[in-house]
């Protein structure tokens, strides 16, 4: 038995006689620009001018609009969530008692953009810095004050991490001797046999 | 003004051009230095020698230290000609690594420059005896660098579900390092960013393999 992914509360029933009402040409664009815009977590589908458009286009007021843009975000949400198939997508949005022209564009935009939503939903981590970037340089060192004739390599490293939640950039430098590599060498070894275990 | 000329090997190697571990004209401090070198005592001139040599290793020395040697002909000014033309002679000679300064041309230059026979022991125990890898290793410790990673805590694991996807089931690795500058970084990243990471730091470990047979860290100077 597939999970349920709508129940048909007041407001998804009223948003759904709203939906059945749009000029159904115009949805698979609306569709696809709320399925692009899904993943990212703080922006706004459409800006303030676009909505305004979109009210006019489709004679809706602006709270009727709102609960219509809400309800499609919903609805592609939990189908994500669920990795639905279109197929059960397409039956339960039936049984809210959607019009079928609407059904099929929803599930069509589904079919077509699924794989790369989820994929973009499965990179989403709860952990703000990511390491983006590496970069390196292999230095020989020739002299210091205190001492000439020195012939020591020594490697510099440039860690790029993305606060995701600020987006400020922060380059973590690190130097290291022979011996401070290999041994960083060998943790990152022993994680690599642990990541080798969790496949 | 008298003027203390350094001559070149006296019985060294004939024909061979070589200069004073000091360098070719005798910086002003060891100048100044010689006479009241030449009359201070064993005991006093083994413990300025001491002084100088904690001072190196990092271990810090207070005039205390050297006042009780204060009195009849050492007044403070003649201990500061010679603690600074010590000092500076000693780290001279430190500056050259060990495989550069032979006991023999060490002794040699010692002389030349005057300083009593009685003091050379010591001297090039300080320079060529057991203590020296100390001091070496102390002075690279002491090197201007980036931070070192000081301590790496780490995590393995698989996101299995989140707030916006049921079956997520990504690996990813979490980081936090500990820098020798007491700062702590922590991140994250996928799997494929960490093969870069552990991909890159295998290239550089073996570019610096590399880097260490090559024929410029053989050349014996």
């Amino acid at each position: 038995m597939a999970t349920t992914l709508f129940t048909a509360s007041a407001s998804i029933k009223k948003a759904v006689m709203l939906i059945n009402d749009m000029d159904v040409n115009r949805f698979p664009l609306l569709l696809s620009r709320i399925l692009q815009k899904l993943h990212l977590k703080e922006e706004r589908t459409f800006s303030e001018e676009e909505e305004e458009k979109l009210q006019t286009a489709f004679g809706f007021s602006s709270n009727d609009l709102d609960l219509v843009l809400e309800t499609l975000e919903f609805i592609l949400q939990q189908a994500a969530y669920h990795t639905a198939k279109p197929a059960v997508l397409g039956e339960q949005l039936k049984q809210l008692e959607m019009n079928d022209d609407k059904v099929e564009k929803i599930v069509e935009a589904w079919t077509n953009g699924a794989r790369n939503l989820v994929q973009k939903l499965k990179e989403r981590t709860v952990h703000p810095n990511q390491l983006e970037e590496v970069k390196w340089r292999l230095n020989l060192q020739m002299a210091q004050a205190s001492q000439s004739k020195v012939k020591r390599p020594n490697a510099l490293f440039q860690l790029s991490v993305r606060d995701d939640s600020s987006g400020k950039k922060e380059n973590i430098r690190l130097e290291f001797t022979h011996e401070e590599l290999y041994e960083f060498y060998n943790q990152l070894e022993t994680i690599q046999k642990q990541l080798d275990s969790l496949s | 003004m008298s003027i203390v000329q350094v001559k070149g090997g006296g019985g060294g190697a004939v024909g061979l051009e070589r200069t004073s571990f000091v360098g070719a004209r005798v910086p002003p401090e060891i100048r100044a230095m010689i006479k009241p070198l030449s009359k201070l005592d064993k005991t006093a001139f083994k413990k300025i020698l001491k002084v100088i040599a904690s001072e190196i290793q990092g271990i810090e020395q207070s005039f205390q230290d050297l006042q009780p040697l204060l009195g009849g002909a050492l007044t403070e000014d003649v201990l500061a000609t010679v603690y600074c033309g010590l000092d500076d002679l000693v780290r001279r000679a430190l500056k050259l690594p060990s495989s550069s300064l032979k006991k023999e041309n060490f002794l040699q230059d010692l002389q030349d420059l005057q300083i009593p026979e009685g003091f050379h022991e010591d001297l090039v125990a300080m320079v060529v005896g057991p203590k020296r890898p100390l001091i070496d290793s102390h002075l690279e410790d002491r090197r201007p660098r980036l931070p070192s990673l000081e301590n790496l805590s780490w995590r393995a694991d698989v996101a299995i579900s989140t707030g916006v996807l049921n079956r997520v089931l990504v690996r990813g690795v979490t980081m936090e390092m500990t820098l020798s500058d007491g700062s702590i970084k922590d991140f994250e990243m996928t799997v494929s960013k960490f093969q870069e990471l552990r991909f890159h730091v295998a290239s550089v470990l073996s570019e610096m393999e590399k880097l260490e047979k090559h024929s410029i860290l053989k050349i014996k100077d």
